[in-house]
């Protein structure tokens, strides 16, 4: 991180660890329990995240001093359903089986609240460059839970891991299903993103108590 | 009828929060206290009651393919849905953005409370989703639409009355340090949708004998296949 | 902030210029780009349409189109006729498949007589017919191309999804899904039955093919619910049209 000034590198490495926009900010839950059933689609949306929140802090932090405070959600809210439309309706055009797999996100992308929360929070009150970090940062952390949370519940949920079938089959009764191990359909239950979500977030705690809570 | 059905339905079996899983992060965050949570959910009900409606007109005149027919026959081939999702949440932002004004006048202590959360009322995916199931669902009349509107707001509010009563009373129980606070919110949270989901077999079930045969297996508890299928079978209208 | 952007007047004129540059800005790549769109949907479905029919790029596990630049030329290969069928009328029109099943459904709803697309394709001298359908599953629209013989036994099955829920109910479009539809028999003793998507019927590996089930997906009730609605209302639609091609 030689580039960046220490007050920087924190911006990228906070919302890792410390303050995490899902486990500390609560920010970005929905998304978080609708998309981790399945690892590769936690990893689309993390880099589709990535990309929105990146530009989308840049743009909004350079229009942070005409901004009207009164219509400010509205602007921002355009703003970033403009960005996503426009950038589904080039993929349409020029990389249509990409858009494919794409276009169930972009509602999620549009109401995500991490992304609303992160221009809130910071991009209306900094800098281009420091909210381009902040962005980075956020989305960083954000995805890092995601592929936490879709690795658990991909893997003892339905077996496999990025649709590879790494436990063996379960009609076939090859790998580990050959002992009787049965997969856990459960884990494939939006519920269980929930109580995977507080299981990290009470590991997160234990190592860190700092972060407890008074109640 | 249709309305009385349509409203439970919304309440309980499509639970916002329960069963669809939407709106989650304020409802998170905003659940410490009985009071905030009561003034958040009022304010759903009323954003989803006025804005549900309102993007219905939107839908049927302005964005569905040929819904401009209105204007005259020439209109008929335009096609402007690609701007529903932009449309919608311009409403919802104007009508958030006029609540905020009207809370902060009168009720200036739960504006504090509300804090960042009431502007992210407008990207509560629980306001734009109630717009975009109305939609997707295709809600014949302005009528049920309110209707579906009130009645996921409702839905909501308890979602958020039950857990800010929980947290309430949770203070008071040794709950490991690490867990406090948010991290017991999630996992009461993931177990009562488990509870919920059994609204999900209401009202859906029963068009054939194969449906009727699983309810039985699913209340003996005799059922001999795979776990996975007994899962399948006791949240019967849940995904 | 300065007080300049806290007066009315500043924020109505903001709002405008953002309304207008937004506006142009969307409408502008819309209508820019929309041929482009237009074209690869209209691709899509082409590629849908031989997908079903077995005509696709597949490999051991996963779906497989044929590359799009194929897909107009082997889709004028193995489609032989595009019907509409509007009630007793059986009219041909090589556009059918162009034809927008929600419009048309919305149409009916209105007291019109809905008009059927259904494509003919002859493949390694077997006839196929290929039926578009669409109906709803949790979230959002869900949609299928079935193949089927004249008997209404189905020979293969593409379905997409508009936004379900990915791992669950996104499986609609999955091998492992749409495989199991073929072979099954939409029809019983004589009578239409449709396809249920079912939990539980102890035949996983779907061996029997005559009791117009398949095995669902776990966790994905609702757009199990919804594919079964789907078959069974609009491929009933068709049922009359195959009467008359026994009688021929």
């Amino acid at each position: 991180m030689g580039l960046l000034s220490k007050k920087d590198a924190a911006l990228i490495k906070d919302p890792l660890a410390d303050n995490n926009p899902i486990t500390i900010q609560v920010l970005g839950i929905c998304s978080a329990l609708a998309i981790t059933a399945e690892l590769e689609a936690a990893i689309v949306m993390s880099v589709s995240v990535l990309f929105v929140l990146g530009i989308g802090n840049v743009v909004i932090s350079l229009m942070r001093n005409i901004i009207p405070s009164k219509i400010r959600i509205i602007v921002q809210l355009i703003v970033v359903a403009a960005l996503v439309i426009i950038v589904d309706q080039v993929l349409k055009a020029f990389a249509y089986e990409l858009s494919k797999t794409l276009s169930v996100f972009v509602g999620l992308i549009i109401t995500n609240c991490i992304i609303m929360g992160r221009f809130e929070a910071f991009a209306l009150g900094n800098g281009p460059w420091r909210s381009f970090l902040d962005g980075i940062g956020n989305s960083l952390g954000y995805g890092v839970i995601l592929i936490i949370v879709a690795f658990f519940r991909e893997l003892l949920g339905a077996g496999t891991l990025l649709g590879i079938k790494v436990l063996g089959d379960p009609i076939e009764k090859t790998g580990v299903y050959a002992f009787g191990y049965e997969n856990n359909g459960f884990m494939l239950l939006a519920p269980m993103a929930l109580i995977v979500v507080g299981i990290i977030i009470w590991i997160q705690r234990t190592r860190n108590t700092s972060l407890v809570e008074d109640h | 009828m249709e309305h009385i059905e349509l409203f439970f339905k919304s309440i309980f079996i499509d639970n916002m929060v329960f069963a669809t899983f939407l709106g989650m992060c304020s409802y998170l965050a905003v659940s410490k206290k009985v009071s905030t949570a009561v003034g958040l959910g009022a304010a759903v009900i009323f954003v989803l009651a006025i804005t549900v409606p309102l993007n219905w007109l939107l839908d049927q005149y302005l964005l569905q393919p040929g819904a401009l027919t209105w204007l005259g026959p020439e209109y008929a081939d335009y096609n402007l849905s690609f701007l529903s999702f932009i449309m919608f949440i311009a409403t919802i932002a104007t009508m958030v953005q006029l609540v905020e004004i009207v809370v902060e006048k009168f009720s200036p202590s739960l504006y504090n409370s509300l804090g960042i959360f009431l502007p992210l009322i407008a990207v509560n995916c629980a306001i734009l989703g109630g717009s975009l199931f109305m939609q997707s669902r295709e809600i014949p009349t302005i009528g049920l639409a309110t209707t579906y509107g009130i009645g996921s707001g409702i839905g909501w509010f308890l979602a958020i009355l039950a857990i800010a009563a929980i947290r309430e009373k949770i203070r008071y129980s040794n709950v490991p340090p690490a867990l406090r606070g948010l991290g017991i919110t999630f996992i009461i949270t993931g177990l009562m949708a488990i509870g919920f989901m059994s609204f999900g077999g209401m009202l859906t079930g029963g068009d054939d004998e194969g449906a009727k045969k699983e309810e039985t297996v699913q209340v003996e508890g005799t059922n001999t296949d795979s776990e996975e299928e007994v899962i399948a079978n006791n949240i019967k209208g849940n995904e | 902030m300065s007080n300049r952007t806290e007066s009315n007047v500043y924020t109505i004129i903001f709002a405008i210029a953002m309304v207008i540059v937004v506006g142009g800005l969307l409408a502008f790549t819309a209508s820019a780009l929309r041929p482009m769109i237009d074209n690869n949907e209209r691709l899509e479905k082409q590629q849908n349409i031989l997908y079903a029919m077995g005509v696709n790029d597949n490999d051991e596990s996963s779906a497989v189109f044929v590359s799009t630049k194929e897909a107009p030329q082997l889709f004028e290969k193995y489609i032989s006729k595009q019907l509409v069928i509007q009630g007793d009328n059986v009219s041909e029109d090589e556009n059918a498949y162009l034809i927008d099943v929600k419009k048309e459904q919305a149409s009916a709803k209105e007291g019109n007589e809905r008009r059927l697309p259904l494509f003919v394709g002859e493949k390694d001298g077997k006839t196929f017919y290929i039926a578009p359908i669409r109906g709803k599953g949790l979230w959002d629209a869900i949609w299928a191309y079935i193949a089927m013989d004249k008997d209404m036994v189905v020979q293969g099955a593409y379905f997409d999804h508009k936004g379900e829920t990915a791992g669950l109910g996104a499986n609609i479009k999955q091998r492992f899904f749409m495989d199991d539809f073929i072979g099954e028999n939409l029809m019983n003793n004589g009578e239409f039955k449709g396809i249920t998507v079912a939990k539980g019927n102890n035949d996983p590996k779907n061996e029997n093919k005559n009791d117009n089930k398949v095995d669902a997906i776990a966790g994905a009730t609702i757009t199990g619910d919804g594919v079964s609605a789907m078959l069974k209302s609009e491929l009933k639609q068709y049922v009359p049209y195959f009467e008359t091609l026994k009688n021929e």
